[in-house]
């Protein structure tokens, strides 16, 4: 997995747990297409307060260009932004 | 009841570190701790200086305080950061909560040291201090110092033996061993004035300072004197304050972006200071008997000038009257990079002696009261005086409001 901490569009579940669960996201392609990804399946989700800045992050899985991929998205709790971390 | 035992934490290279631990977690791909790196103010406005840097930045030469032009010269391909103060205090703000695990009495002494009193706990100090490092480093990403002593001030010296990631003790039978062969500058409290003065009769390490008569050190420097003889000899008893330190003075100054060269505009910079002040005396209800204000011209040679009033006030344009007559008669009317005013000699406001000499201006309080109240909810701009249009200067200056809860420097353990 490559970093890449791009700003995604989310649609995310807030269901009264504690942290949302991730459902899909649209992000830019490199052609500047938009690109719709479906999250699969949530394989672990963890919170880290680097430098006191809580995020969540979460290792995902899904299917990328016909391809199931696995990849990290990261929500950062003071600003509500969604990122695609790493894939 | 046993000994007391105090532990001080110190960030290693705290904006710096706190400033790489956030770019990390947003992806960067390189540590600013691993580079030539510093973060500092903006050239540009001239608030150019080092803040913070990194350890290769050190190897370089490259010392806290100096221009950000000086340090660019000794080292070409360093890297610099702007500071971003809002993301400091929430760093210090994570590591104090993750410290009130450890203890209920913490006390704040800058935005990155903490005192914490570990007296008659159930863990061995040493593996706690062992593990509020490793769970510092683990979940917030940066590393810290930390010195373990019988009081403050032993704490504070041993945190600042070997850096980074260390922890150090430093009791009473270890004064010896440890602190008395340092050089004398090194000792809290002992500046390069108060070192100079030591050197000149002789006096170059801690531990000379600690065997002098105590008379004698009396005598000739008074009660500072009497002070770091007693830190030298590891004598310091105050308490871990959690309720933070009483403020005891109020002040604003100003780097400007171009030499102020009219009597017209450096005032209208007053103005505009006092406004500040005024403001955060009102906020900590709080009012000065005591206005003094500080220039420094272009040559960077710099002077001050102070008054005391008649009667405390909190008022802007009270403060502004007396800062703009202490000016003019400090300036000489050299072109100025810096102006700064502040108040002190702070009692409160609910109650305070009115004089006669004074005007009482029941109106005028509740003037800026209002402007306080409309300021707060919408925005400091959001009402000014009409004086500052189109001049080219903030109608409110005055350093970074949120910094101001936390002393930056203090000399009151």
């Amino acid at each position: 997995m490559k970093v890449l901490m791009k700003p995604i569009e989310m649609i995310a579940w807030f269901n009264g747990e504690k942290f949302p669960v991730p459902l899909r996201f649209r992000l830019q392609a490199e052609d500047g297409s938009n690109l719709v990804i479906k999250i699969d399946r949530i394989l672990f989700q963890e919170e880290e307060k680097l430098a006191g800045n809580r995020m969540v992050v979460y290792r995902c899985e899904g299917v990328v260009q016909e391809l199931n991929k696995v990849f990290e998205l990261k929500y950062e709790i003071l600003t509500c932004k969604w990122f695609l971390f790493k894939m | 009841m046993s000994d007391r035992i105090i532990f001080h934490i110190d960030v290693n290279s705290a904006y710096l570190s706190w400033e790489a631990a956030y770019r990390l977690q947003h992806g960067s791909q390189t540590d600013l701790r691993n580079i030539p790196s510093i973060v500092g103010g903006d050239q540009e406005k001239r608030h150019g200086i080092v803040l913070a840097k990194s350890i290769p930045a050190k190897k370089f030469g490259i010392i806290t305080g100096e221009t950000i032009h000086s340090a660019r010269e000794k080292c070409p391909g360093l890297v610099m950061v702007p500071p971003n103060y809002y993301r400091y205090i929430m760093a210090s703000d994570a590591m104090v909560n993750l410290l009130k695990d450890y203890s209920p009495l913490i006390q704040r002494y800058s935005i990155d040291e903490v005192f914490l009193d570990y007296s008659n706990m159930d863990i061995p100090f040493m593996d706690a201090a062992g593990e509020m490092s490793k769970k510092i480093e683990n979940e917030l990403g940066f590393t810290v110092n930390i010195g373990i002593g019988p009081n403050k001030l032993l704490a504070k010296m041993a945190s600042d033996f070997s850096k980074p990631n260390k922890i150090h003790t430093l009791f009473n039978h270890q004064l010896e061993e440890k602190m008395w062969n340092l050089p004398v500058q090194d000792l809290f409290m002992v500046g390069s004035r108060t070192a100079r003065k030591l050197n000149g009769r002789g006096i170059f390490t801690i531990g000379h300072l600690a065997s002098l008569d105590r008379e004698y050190i009396h005598s000739w420097l008074k009660k500072p004197g009497l002070l770091i003889w007693e830190y030298a000899n590891g004598i310091e008893n105050s308490e871990v304050r959690s309720g933070g330190t009483p403020i005891k003075s109020v002040g604003n100054s100003t780097t400007l972006p171009f030499d102020v060269e009219t009597r017209e505009e450096a005032h209208k910079v007053l103005l505009a200071i006092s406004e500040m002040i005024g403001m955060r005396a009102r906020d900590l209800e709080m009012c000065g008997w005591v206005i003094s204000v500080s220039i420094k011209n272009h040559l960077f040679y710099s002077c001050s000038h102070q008054k005391k009033l008649t009667a405390p006030t909190d008022a802007t344009s009270t403060i502004y009257k007396y800062a703009a007559l202490l000016f003019d008669e400090l300036w000489d009317g050299e072109p100025l990079r810096h102006l700064s005013i502040s108040l002190s000699q702070l009692q409160s406001s609910e109650f305070f002696q009115i004089s006669m000499l004074e005007p009482f201006d029941k109106k005028n309080r509740s003037l800026d009261r209002t402007i306080d109240s409309l300021r707060s909810k919408f925005g400091q701009n959001s009402i000014y005086r009409s004086c500052f249009l189109h001049s080219g200067i903030d109608p409110v200056i005055g350093g970074v409001v949120m910094e101001e809860s936390y002393p930056m420097m203090s000399s009151y353990l």
